[in-house]
């Protein structure tokens, strides 16, 4: 059973579908030469379908009726060449067809990727990861569904329909007439069937997915529904959603169960009428006996291709909406782009931020602070600020206040609505992108791990370092004996998301990254929550290292690291309300000097957020 | 175990067909008569021909294609009934088999979990039940189609046994091709699957870590990544085009030597006149008839070699026994009062393992009744186990653990977990509204009960602040909450439980340092005359309790005040210092004061 489903909103009418078209054949000019011979090759492949029993017919009338076994054997010789043409015809088809359509396939998936990873981080923020995923996954998938099984059906029953429909008027267009009687009540029933097919799809997928996430609750939450004696309520709900399935399941298998016997009723009651019909000619003498036969051989080529295609359909439509989606994202424009003429940044120099505003982008309903339709509120407001080279800057506030923001705009995952982000006196929008990750580079509160090892793992931030800078980089962040003492030692595969390491291992190895890099600047958003025990240590002795001669913009939850910074910048509402030395602001009296009063001892919790 | 692991498997679906038999029965009576009016079909339409034409009678003519319809209509209802049954008993039979799998899986115990992943239990309630489905739905098909090709094959023998062995000659070759073909595909199947997966997980890596790419300008490095996946995806899905490749399009020549076969031979028998023109068209709609039951018949036996096996690990599962259950004769706990909640570990000793090291060694520890106990210790220390004993998620391998008096193996399993209510470190919600996530040990509770207990966990107030309030959903497919916030849900569906014992495993390591205080008060207020049993590694949780305990190397070291340990009990210090971060302000004598910034 074909499971192809679409929802209402995905359905193409005939306009976009062309333009899908118009879009999707430049995309297989690699694949010309496979695909013009794709097609020749289904022609023939249908033509020798047909052939067959017309080479029945002719060794028949011809041969048989009129005792000339010369005809016959001819028929029967026709007849092998014909079987065998079929069957090397169908080989190279398949090939064929495959070649053009998974290479088209591979292609589009390296592309569609490209054009993602490309996207700036607007619009990563304002996507939902699992949507993207999809993307790649079952929108592709669905389009290679097709590819893989239904194109050469699709193709070989529109050439089949019309071959015999053509065949079967040159033999008797007046028995044909007769038999097309069946077709209004085939297409009409086909038709509904297609309708409620995908209704019934729908259903199942849906009642699927439920008793799935259902089923994968229970196992993962055992636990708790054990704690709680809550076993009987679990089951009892499972088995809820588990009939729902089977109910989902067997209204899909009844949309089958009568639509089926439609198109065997009109394959066989129109063989009646042939021969009923027909014979009654053949009596007359208008046709001969053999044309009887053709027609018993053939007009199961008239229904059954109804039938699959309306099979098909729902394939069709659902890789047709997985298209959609796809091109969609090609025009998805990045909205930090690399100029034309981009130049270098120099490879030092003070980082400067001057008279910067920003709000985050219209949203798509995916973010919650968006405003739909709109641009979002400002979250920086005229934010000046100048980092010398070597300077450690930590940036402190409430959360939202936008010091993520600031340092973010600092690394240009955005650009500023206003003002601008300098490097030694170079506008980070004319930046190349490579060189502006070779000196600044970000480190995210989190150590996150590729499937890969270690050394892949490091490797990930300088594609061509070779394994002595690998090594290199581990050693300058002190974490080289830890890794180099595992069984496998660098190679340690980390497996997904990197299970296998604790959390403060994850973050050595992002700092090793940074230091494979060697950049001017680095970004660091600092982890809120504590680390193993273990690896705490390790992991600040790293940080110490890593700072050491660089510029450095921190994004401060601990009031010990920015007691640690040379400058401290307190970020509230969208403004840089107070910037200066530890010492210097703490002397002043204002907000820093009661975050860190509350932190020292004086316990005020009204005055605690100094973080997250 | 099993004798065989094979034959178990077997039977697990020959129980499940025999109580779906009465379907099966139907879906066979409706295929064998549908067989009929198939079989019976070109032998009508030959004596239309040789009866009606031939003889240019046109009043037989009539009466054999009068038949030729009637049978038409016959298998044309048959067809669709037919299909119905044998989806019917197959899909009635994979949900009997998931709702069994669920069932067995909620009740087994804790030590068969910790053996299996997520994962593979999920493959096992779904893939295999899908194969095992894939099965059933083939047998009633499988049996019309058997009863069908020697039907055929005995009418055609009957009208000329050389014809007959020139037309299906090939057939059984067929039926060899179709099963090897079976048999190659699916490899090939799976590999192309497992390559989707891998280009996937490239995929939802890069997404996830898009900062990192983005930060360290990676975006090539993944992208060269995924053009690899890409290449292996296609390299796989073009050996499974090979495959079909080699052997559909053989499929489809074998028929046509049977068709060639006939004509040849049975046009000179037309001509010598020992064969009517009836009789060699019947012939060739009879080597129609018989190509996709022989394709099936090929195709099942590959499908039951996979069915097999999903079907012995499904029974793996169901053959499990679980460990820990009701006692034969139960006994009951003590009416509640004051005096209840009296916890005793005896004598405790248990392994995780049998052959493994002892976590707890001869461990005592009792709960007054309304006392509150921190459990401190370093890691592996075995304080969890002392919680999951509680519970009775394990039984110890030596002592007793008694709940007021009656050693908890006496007691209901249902009885123990709603006396003892446990909160874990990592929080599981339920996809449902955070409402029913509270008051799933008493889905009986009203609105302002659950209220109360979300208040007292300190969750009432960014509840209320959530878009739908208590009516969010949460959970897998439901709002994202931050760790600390769903630890206080935990906290407030063990509160609303309203245990006599209440265990605290490490439930607030991940609420956020500057918000604990406002739940150390709750704490408080719930542990207030209700015995507690507190597992954590904050000094501002752990100074709540009446009395802490020292676990190191399976038994208790030390038991005091914490301020007592700290000041006296060098150990102690050592313990709690390797939870906290050098360079920090000491916990020191200020240890129940809140650490506010760390």
């Amino acid at each position: 059973m074909m499971e192809g489903a679409v929802d209402q909103a995905d359905r193409l009418d005939r306009r976009q579908a062309g333009a899908l078209v118009r879009r999707l054949v430049p995309m297989l000019r690699p694949y010309r030469r496979e695909t013009v011979r794709a097609i020749a090759l289904v022609v023939l492949s249908t033509v020798a379908a047909l052939a067959m029993p017309w080479f029945v017919k002719y060794g028949i009338d011809e041969g048989i009726v009129k005792r000339d076994k010369a005809v016959l054997f001819r028929a029967v010789l026709a007849n092998i060449v014909t079987a065998v043409l079929a069957y090397v015809v169908s080989r190279r088809l398949i090939m064929n067809l495959s070649r053009a359509g998974e290479g088209l396939l591979r292609d589009l998936r390296n592309r569609v990727f490209r054009h993602l990873t490309g996207l700036s981080m607007t619009f990563f923020d304002r996507s939902k990861a699992g949507v993207l995923v999809s993307r790649m996954t079952s929108d592709v998938d669905s389009l290679a569904e097709l590819v893989q099984f239904g194109l050469i059906q699709l193709i070989s029953n529109i050439l089949l329909l019309a071959f015999s429909m053509v065949a079967l008027a040159l033999v008797s267009w007046q028995l044909l007439l007769v038999c097309l009687v069946a077709l209004p009540f085939v297409v009409g029933a086909s038709v509904k069937f297609q309708r409620d097919a995908n209704r019934a799809y729908l259903h199942v997928r849906d009642a699927i997915a439920s008793t799935l996430s259902r089923l994968q609750e229970g196992i993962a939450g055992v636990r708790v529904i054990q704690a709680f004696a809550r076993e009987e309520e679990q089951v009892r709900r499972f088995r809820t959603d588990s009939e729902h399935l089977l109910e989902a399941h067997m209204r899909s298998v009844w949309v089958q169960s009568w639509y089926l016997p439609v198109i065997e009723l009109a394959g066989f009651g129109t063989t009646a009428v042939a021969i009923g019909v027909g014979g009654w000619m053949a009596i007359q003498g208008s046709i001969p006996v053999g044309s009887i036969v053709f027609f018993v051989l053939t007009l199961n080529n008239l229904f059954e291709p109804v039938n699959q295609l309306s099979q098909l359909f729902n394939t069709v439509q659902s890789a047709g909406a997985g298209l959609r989606k796809l091109f969609g994202l090609l025009d998805t424009g990045s909205d930090v782009p690399e100029r034309p003429g981009a130049v270098d940044l120099p490879v030092g120099g003070v980082l400067a931020v001057d008279a910067v505003t920003f709000a985050y982008g219209a949203s798509d309903g995916a973010d919650a602070e968006g405003d739909p339709g709109g641009e979002g509120p400002i979250v920086l407001d005229g934010v000046s600020v100048e980092v010398a080279p070597g300077e450690k800057l930590a940036l402190v506030g409430p959360t939202g206040a936008g010091k993520s923001t600031l340092a973010k705009l600092m690394a240009r995952f955005y650009d500023p609505r206003s003002g601008s982000v300098t490097f030694g006196g170079v506008d980070l929008r004319d930046a190349t992108l490579s060189s502006l990750r070779d000196r600044i580079v970000v480190i995210p509160q989190e150590g996150f791990l590729f499937a890969g090892s270690i050394r892949e793992n490091v490797r990930i931030a300088r594609p061509g370092a070779s394994d002595a800078e690998v090594d290199d980089a581990l050693r300058a962040v002190g974490a080289y004996e830890r890794f180099a003492a595992l069984a496998e030692g660098l190679d340690t595969p980390v497996r997904e998301r990197g299970a296998r390491l604790s959390a403060g291992e994850r973050q050595l190895v992002s700092l090793a990254r940074a230091a494979l890099v060697d950049p001017a600047v680095l970004v660091l958003d600092e982890a809120t929550s504590s680390l193993d025990p273990g690896t705490e240590h390790a992991v600040e002795l790293a940080l110490a290292r890593l700072m050491e001669g660089r510029t450095v913009v921190v994004i401060a939850h601990r009031l010990s690291t920015s007691e640690r910074a040379d400058r401290v910048g307190v970020v509230a509402d969208g403004q840089l309300v107070e910037l200066g030395s530890h010492r210097e602001l703490v002397a002043a009296g204002g907000r820093y000097a009661a975050l860190f009063a509350a932190w020292s001892g004086h316990h005020d919790p009204a005055a605690v957020p100094a973080s997250t | 175990m099993p004798d065989d692991p094979r034959r178990a498997g077997w039977s697990l679906v020959r129980r499940e067909l025999r109580a779906q038999r009465g379907g099966v029965l139907i879906g066979v009576v409706v295929g064998l008569l549908w067989t009929v009016a198939r079989v019976a079909m070109p032998k009508l339409v030959q004596r239309a021909i040789d009866d009606g034409i031939t003889a240019r009678d046109t009043g037989a003519l009539l009466r054999w294609s009068l038949a030729v319809g009637g049978a038409a209509t016959v298998a044309a209802l048959f067809t669709g009934m037919r299909r119905f049954w044998a989806f019917k008993v197959s899909r009635e039979m994979e949900a009997s088999l998931r709702e069994q799998l669920f069932g067995h899986i909620v009740a087994l115990h804790a030590a068969f979990s910790d053996r299996s992943s997520t994962g593979d239990l999920m493959s096992r309630a779904n893939a295999d039940l899908l194969q095992i489905q894939n099965l059933v739905v083939l047998i009633p098909l499988t049996i019309s189609n058997g009863v069908t090709v020697l039907a055929i094959a005995g009418i055609m023998v009957a009208t000329d046994p050389v014809l007959t062995a020139l037309a299906v000659g090939s057939l059984p070759v067929l039926n060899i091709v179709a099963r090897r073909f079976g048999q190659r595909l699916h490899p090939a199947s799976l590999a192309i699957q497992q390559e989707s997966a891998d280009l996937a997980t490239v995929v939802e890596e890069t997404v996830g870590g898009i900062r990192v790419v983005k930060g360290l300008g990676a975006e090539g490095v993944q992208q060269a990544r995924l053009a690899t996946e890409a290449d292996q995806l296609y390299d796989a899905s073009m050996a499974a085009a090979r495959v079909r490749a080699r052997f559909l399009p053989g499929m489809d020549l074998l028929p046509s030597v049977g068709v060639v076969g006939v004509l040849a031979y049975g046009g000179l028998q037309v001509i010598d006149g020992s064969l009517s023109l009836g009789q060699l068209v019947a012939f060739n709609v009879y080597i129609g008839l018989m190509i996709w039951p022989l394709r099936m018949l090929g195709m099942i036996i590959a499908q039951a070699q996979r069915a097999g096996a999903s079907a012995q690990r499904v029974q793996e599962v169901l053959a499990t026994p679980a460990a820990i259950v009701d006692p034969p004769a139960p006994r009951a706990l003590p009416a509640r009062g004051s005096g209840t909640g009296h916890v005793v570990f005896r004598d405790v000793t248990f392994a995780y393992h049998d052959d493994g090291p002892p976590v707890l060694d001869r461990f005592d520890l009792e709960l007054a009744p309304g006392e509150s106990v921190a459990l401190v210790g370093p890691t592996g220390s075995g304080k969890s186990t002392v919680a999951r004993l509680l519970l009775r998620f394990y039984d110890v391998d030596g002592g007793e653990v008694t709940l007021d008096g009656v050693d908890i193996r006496d007691l209901r399993l249902g009885e123990l977990r709603r006396a003892v209510s446990i909160v874990f470190e990592d929080t599981f919600l339920f996809s449902d509204t955070i409402a029913a996530n509270i008051a799933f040990g008493r889905p009986d509770a009203d609105d302002d009960a659950i209220r109360r207990a979300a208040f007292l966990a300190g969750a009432h107030e960014f509840i209320e602040a959530l878009p739908d309030g208590y009516d969010t959903p949460v959970g897998e497919r439901g709002f994202a909450l931050s760790g600390g916030q769903r630890q206080r849900i935990a906290i407030a569906r063990a509160i609303l439980a309203d245990p006599r014992v209440l265990v605290l495993d490490d439930a607030t390591s991940a609420v956020d340092p500057t918000k604990e205080h406002e739940i150390r008060d709750a704490l408080a207020e719930v542990m207030h005359r209700r015995t507690t049993l507190i597992i954590a590694h904050r000094p501002a949780t752990i100074a709540l309790a009446d009395r802490v305990v020292l676990l190191d190397g399976g038994h208790i070291v030390a038991s005091g005040r914490h301020d007592e340990l700290l000041a006296s009990n060098a150990r102690y210090r050592e313990v709690l210092a390797a939870v906290h971060r050098p360079g920090e302000p000491a916990v020191g004598e200020r240890a129940d004061e809140e650490v506010v910034a760390p």
